[in-house]
């Protein structure tokens, strides 16, 4: 087995995004401590998001390749994804130059431990060995714990990571005694072995197997934050800084599910034959159905709409299982591969600019301590009404209300989980997303109909930066609603050598 | 003799008590102890795999094992470092490492 | 019985009368002899000065730090094992130079760190490290 320097252009997105971080982290000791020529960091770090992004749209419609004998592989799903990934990192970073910068809390680590976190989840979207899938996952959760922790004000940020830090290395931990136990059915740790083992699975060895499978589904139901394991999401999503609350859910979200469904079939997905007819399926329904009744129905009594948005993100994981669920098979279900990468695109760009507006107000709210109750949000359509437009968007985005992102995205997972003979998971869902309406319409009642109750405006500080990002985020929520077809290359590629 | 099933109970029972300990502990500090134990238990499953194959793939199945070891004991160590880095910084905004005190996050 | 262990018999049993003994001397002495308490029979003799102050002092932050950047740069010499180990092998396979490479490669980011964590100031025992 030989090392092919060609490798490592499979891998391109996570070597641009890892350089990124080198050269931002080794450049900002050597700067003054308070010195004004910070600036740039910013603008640094989206430079090689935009590159990151550039090469992954670029490399699209390339045949897929086997990478490092097996280790990992550049395929339509991986480069989709980091396609996701650099695009959220993008729009994160520019969020953040100005709620920082505002908080005097711009340095240069922030932006470097974005980097190296948005790499390790574009090598975590591509990795085929459970080993590197592991040391993936570890890159991109370390990177974020720190960053959660990333304000030193108030005891909120460092007890948000520190619960972030001890269930999610749990999850690791158990995601990595599965992978022991794969390695012990496969006598490897690559997933096509795992395939191979699950296909030949005797008596002797089924227990084996099924134990590895619920571990490692386990594993990743905590990083995707579905029903049993979704406890630490609202405490995390509120303690840490909004624009890293967006980062996470949007680039966390994406590359952990990639990640889930490549597991799940291209290493269990003959596990049909001696589990019944539809394998673990089943088991993903009901996961789906209660992750999605459960964060609906606890968002509805949350007052901060930041907890509010934890809690829809919850819920918005179980739309995710439906994709899941609807492509159970040894060979993958087209149109819910198709569904599962639109519906994580056009939720990243709609939670990054929700939170975009969320780190707004918050910022300005920071120096008197008061949290971001639904009350600060009244009046804000007559002081900032581009701002009160744009989070009505949003959030009708995330209700999947039409013409929106959010809208699409549903349609297409709903519909992929309805060809798949999965009706009433697809009723269960609409009638819970229409659930989800009352929540979200109730942040765009405060914002148009309730009077303001304070006199001071809600924002404040450069908004430059932060008004392109949300700029952005409006645009790509609208086009994705509107002209879905324009992103047919994105969501297409994905299924180019997905599954076996 | 001892053979591969007790490594692998004795790898589980490390596992469990791992688990166990990271839900009832009270202290963060043995918290992260707890994770520790948890991954050096998975350590001993993959040797015990290693060193007692049932499926050889190649030749080059006993060392996959003893590789992904490596692999997990240095990540361990930066997961070390940086929840230690957490505790402290938890420590200094409230002077205690009791997880029960560790609780104004709630509705 | 597990025919290997059988040579260390003869260990087991005098482990087994070592401990009967050291018990019963210890359990006897105290039951029998008599028992009187002066103080200058409770004061420390020939250990130094006399302790001041609580037992349980709190470490210095400074400690954890140096601790953590120890463990961190330490356990990177598990892959420098190895491939000492190998680096005959890789010779012979003619893949010296890039095991090398490989190697140098890694230093390099390890240096890096070391580069940062420098500059930073955490490896300055006396200066505050806080700010």
């Amino acid at each position: 087995m030989n090392f092919n320097p060609n490798d490592l252009v499979g891998i391109l997105p996570a070597v641009i995004l890892t350089l990124g971080g080198c050269a931002l982290m080794t450049t900002e000791v050597f700067l003054r401590k308070d010195g004004p020529d910070r600036r740039y960091q910013p603008f640094l770090a989206a430079v090689f998001g935009l590159i990151a992004l550039y090469v992954s749209l670029s490399q699209l419609g390339d045949p897929s390749a086997t990478l490092f004998a097996g280790a990992a592989v550049a395929d339509g799903i991986g480069r989709s994804i980091s396609a996701v990934v650099s695009g959220t990192l993008v729009l994160s970073v520019l969020l953040a130059a100005g709620y920082l910068e505002t908080l005097s809390a711009s340095r240069g680590e922030f932006y470097a431990l974005a980097l190296f976190s948005a790499a390790g989840m574009c090598l975590l979207s591509q990795a085929t060995d459970l080993i590197v899938v592991f040391i993936a996952l570890e890159v991109m959760s370390l990177a974020v714990y720190s960053l959660t922790a990333w304000l030193r004000k108030g005891t909120k940020p460092a007890e948000a990571a520190f619960k972030y830090f001890v269930l999610g290395s749990f999850a690791s931990a158990i995601f990595l005694y599965g992978a022991a136990l794969a390695f012990g059915a496969a006598g490897s740790t690559r997933i096509a072995d795992l395939a191979l083992a699950v296909r030949n699975a005797n008596a002797g060895s089924s227990m084996l197997v099924y134990a590895a499978g619920a571990l490692l589904t386990v594993g990743f139901a905590f990083k995707v934050a579905a029903f049993p394991f979704h406890m630490w999401v609202p405490d995390v999503y509120d303690g840490a800084p909004a624009p890293v609350t967006g980062f996470m859910a949007a680039g966390v979200k994406a590359a952990a599910f990639a990640t889930l469904a490549r597991i799940l079939i291209g290493g269990f997905g003959d596990v049909g034959a001696s589990m019944g007819p539809h394998g673990w399926q089943s088991l993903i329904v009901l996961l789906a159905g209660a992750t999605m009744l459960v964060g609906n129905v606890l968002a509805v009594p949350q007052r901060s709409v930041k907890r509010m948005l934890a809690y829809s993100s919850i819920a918005h994981a179980g739309y995710l299982l439906v994709s899941i669920a609807a492509m159970a098979g040894s060979e993958p279900r087209q149109d819910a591969v198709f569904g599962l990468v639109f519906y994580l695109a056009s939720y990243a760009a709609t939670v990054i600019g929700a939170f975009g507006i969320v780190a707004l107000i918050e910022r300005k709210l920071a120096p008197t301590g008061a949290s971001d109750d639904l009350t600060t949000w009244g009046g804000l359509a007559q002081k900032h009404p581009l701002l009160a437009a744009a989070m009505s968007l949003f959030m009708l985005s995330l209700a999947g209300v039409p013409p929106t992102a959010g809208f699409m995205g549903k349609l297409g997972i709903f519909r992929a989980a309805i060809e798949a003979g999965l009706v009433p998971l697809a009723i269960f869902g609409v009638l819970t997303s229409a659930a989800g309406l009352y929540y979200y319409l109730r942040v765009v009642v405060y914002i148009y109909m309730v009077p303001s109750t304070k006199p001071e405006p809600v924002v404040g500080g450069r908004m430059l930066t932060a008004g392109v990002a949300l700029a952005a985020c409006a645009v790509l929520v609208i086009w994705m609603g509107v002209q879905p077809g324009a992103f047919a290359t994105l969501t297409q590629s994905s299924l180019a050598g997905f599954g076996k | 003799m001892v053979g591969p099933l007790h490594y692998l109970v004795l790898a589980a029972a490390l596992f469990a008590l791992g688990a166990v300990g990271v839900v009832i502990r009270r202290n963060a500090i043995i918290v992260l102890m707890s994770i520790e134990l948890m991954l050096n238990a998975v350590n001993l499953t993959f040797l015990t795999f290693s060193r007692f194959p049932l499926v050889v793939k190649g030749n080059d199945a006993p060392i996959a094992g003893h590789a992904a070891v490596f692999y997990v004991i240095a990540v361990a160590a930066a997961e070390a470092a940086v929840g230690l880095a957490i505790v402290i910084a938890v420590f200094r905004s409230r002077l205690t490492v009791n997880v029960d005190e560790i609780d104004s996050l709630k509705n | 019985m597990d025919s290997y262990l059988t040579p260390y018999l003869p260990v087991l049993i005098l482990l087994v009368i070592a401990g009967v003994m050291c018990t019963a001397i210890s359990l006897l002495a105290g039951k029998l002899g008599p028992r009187r308490i002066t103080s200058v029979k409770e004061g420390a003799f020939e250990c130094g000065n006399p302790s001041t102050g609580d037992g349980h002092a709190r470490h210095s932050v400074r400690f954890y730090l140096v601790a953590l950047l120890f463990i961190v740069f330490d356990v990177e010499s598990v892959f420098v094992y190895p491939w000492g180990a190998m680096l005959h092998d890789f010779q012979a396979q003619h893949l010296g130079w890039f095991a090398f490479g490989e190697m140098m490669s890694f230093m390099a980011t390890l240096a890096l760190g070391l580069v940062y964590v420098w500059r930073k100031g955490a490896l300055n025992w006396s200066a505050d490290v806080n700010s």
